[in-house]
């Protein structure tokens, strides 16, 4: 499993620019992509634009394709619904943008370490600091969310494999109810840890 | 740090149903300390006191000079925990990540913390791993991603409870040569009595209480003499 379009590491130019620029760009090309009205020019420029920042990357077109397939059941919902309420050419172009900004997310996650986005949210959310919000803890709630995405996962994977070992019916409940309990007994581990480790 | 000493005296922890440590005091200067017992001697708890995790509910302790319970925050620089599931330890999504976790908020340069991130993944054969997702790693790279993320912060003392439980034979032989190579003070809380037998003294919890002090291979011999 490979959640969340982790790290890639790499020494392409997207690799070297900084966090905070990169963060900066999503959020121009997700403005550019979404706001104004739909344009085959716009939304064509920038899908070549991707494709151009993937191969600039190093990630090339076999990690494109493996974005696009991560989020096909969510491209096929919204192509659908889309295709039921509007008209063809706006329910296309609405995929189009939601795709082009999951896929420049995704970009960012491969090219840059979680350590330099946590950096850099940490810089955009200090002038929280002045309201007593702290944005180290809010950093380090974000790391902790993706970290434990496998954890919960491992979890859900050990429990399936019980179940079928036992030769039982696929319960809901004896999924679930298990589930919580482990995730509960790891998040009471995962405090005493990081008390051990000074983050308290 | 002033002292390489371990001091208890009439400690013990109540958890309102259960006394887990009652009245134990001693005094340890060694340099690798096991710890034995049967499970829910008391043997954790007593390894959770030194760190600060547990609070003795009578009695004091002191551990390397400072007061667990009133100087828990400056302890932790100095005393590093190694728990026995790693993945409840590994806290950052990559390797090399979550080592330098461990030195946040040290006033260090990002180019010190990358060069003793290196090098201690370096010196315990994780160099190769520093950007791999965490996750991926087995369950041996994952303890030993544990210990690194402790050593880097360089602590006087390092407690490890049960660290060796979830390895195989030829992990369990790695995570004890490096104890055995490390400088630090160690007490290590073991199921391991060859692991334990290795150390400089042993203790022996039973029922909450200290029973027994010394020699590691006598105090091993006589528990597993019980039995046989």
């Amino acid at each position: 499993m490979q959640p969340l379009g982790l790290y890639r590491p790499g020494s392409s130019v997207l690799h070297r620019a900084g966090a905070g620029v990169k963060l900066i760009s999503l959020f121009v090309l997700a403005l550019a992509a979404s706001v104004p009205p739909p344009s085959i020019w716009l939304l064509g420029g920038l899908s070549v634009l991707v494709v151009t920042l993937y191969l600039l990357a190093g990630l090339g077109f076999r990690e494109l394709a493996r974005q696009i397939l991560m989020i096909r059941w969510l491209i096929l919902l919204v192509t659908v619904t889309g295709l039921l309420f509007l008209p063809l050419d706006v329910a296309l172009a609405n995929v189009t943008r939601m795709t082009l900004v999951i896929v420049l997310a995704g970009l960012v996650t491969l090219t840059t370490r979680t350590s330099a986005l946590l950096d850099a949210f940490e810089v955009a959310l200090s002038p929280l600091r002045f309201a007593g919000i702290n944005p180290q803890r809010i950093s380090l709630v974000l790391a902790l969310s993706i970290r434990t995405v496998p954890v919960i996962a491992g979890f859900a994977q050990q429990l399936r494999d019980a179940q079928r070992s036992r030769g039982g019916r696929v319960s809901i409940r004896a999924f679930v109810v298990p589930l919580l309990v482990l995730s509960l007994r790891h998040s009471d581990d995962l405090a005493d840890a990081l008390i051990a480790r000074g983050a308290d | 740090m002033s002292t390489r000493e371990i001091v208890l005296n009439g400690v013990s922890v109540d958890y309102g149903n259960r006394l887990a440590l009652e009245n134990v005091s001693t005094r340890l200067d060694a340099h690798r300390i096991a710890v034995i017992g049967a499970n829910g001697s008391g043997k954790s708890t007593f390894a959770r006191l030194l760190n600060g995790l547990e609070a003795p509910t009578s009695g004091s302790l002191s551990v390397h000079g400072l007061d667990p319970v009133r100087q828990g925050k400056q302890l932790r620089r100095h005393v590093g925990f190694v728990f026995t599931n790693p993945d409840a330890q590994i806290v950052m999504p990559t390797v090399a990540e979550d080592v330098a976790f461990s030195l946040r908020g040290r006033g260090l340069s990002k180019s010190e913390i990358a060069g003793r991130v290196a090098s201690v993944l370096a010196q315990n054969g994780l160099g190769d791993h520093a950007d791999a997702p965490a996750h991926t790693l087995s369950g041996g790279q994952k303890q030993l991603l544990a210990l690194c993320s402790v050593l880097v912060g360089e602590p006087d003392l390092l407690v490890a409870d049960e660290p060796t439980t979830l390895l195989d034979a030829a992990n369990t032989r790695r995570i004890a040569d490096l104890f055995s190579a490390l400088e630090q003070q160690i007490v290590l809380v073991t199921h391991n009595l060859r692991l334990a037998e290795r150390c400089d003294i042993a203790l022996r919890f039973d029922g909450g209480r200290l029973v027994e002090q010394g020699d590691p291979v006598d105090v091993v011999g006589r528990y597993e003499r019980e039995f046989a």
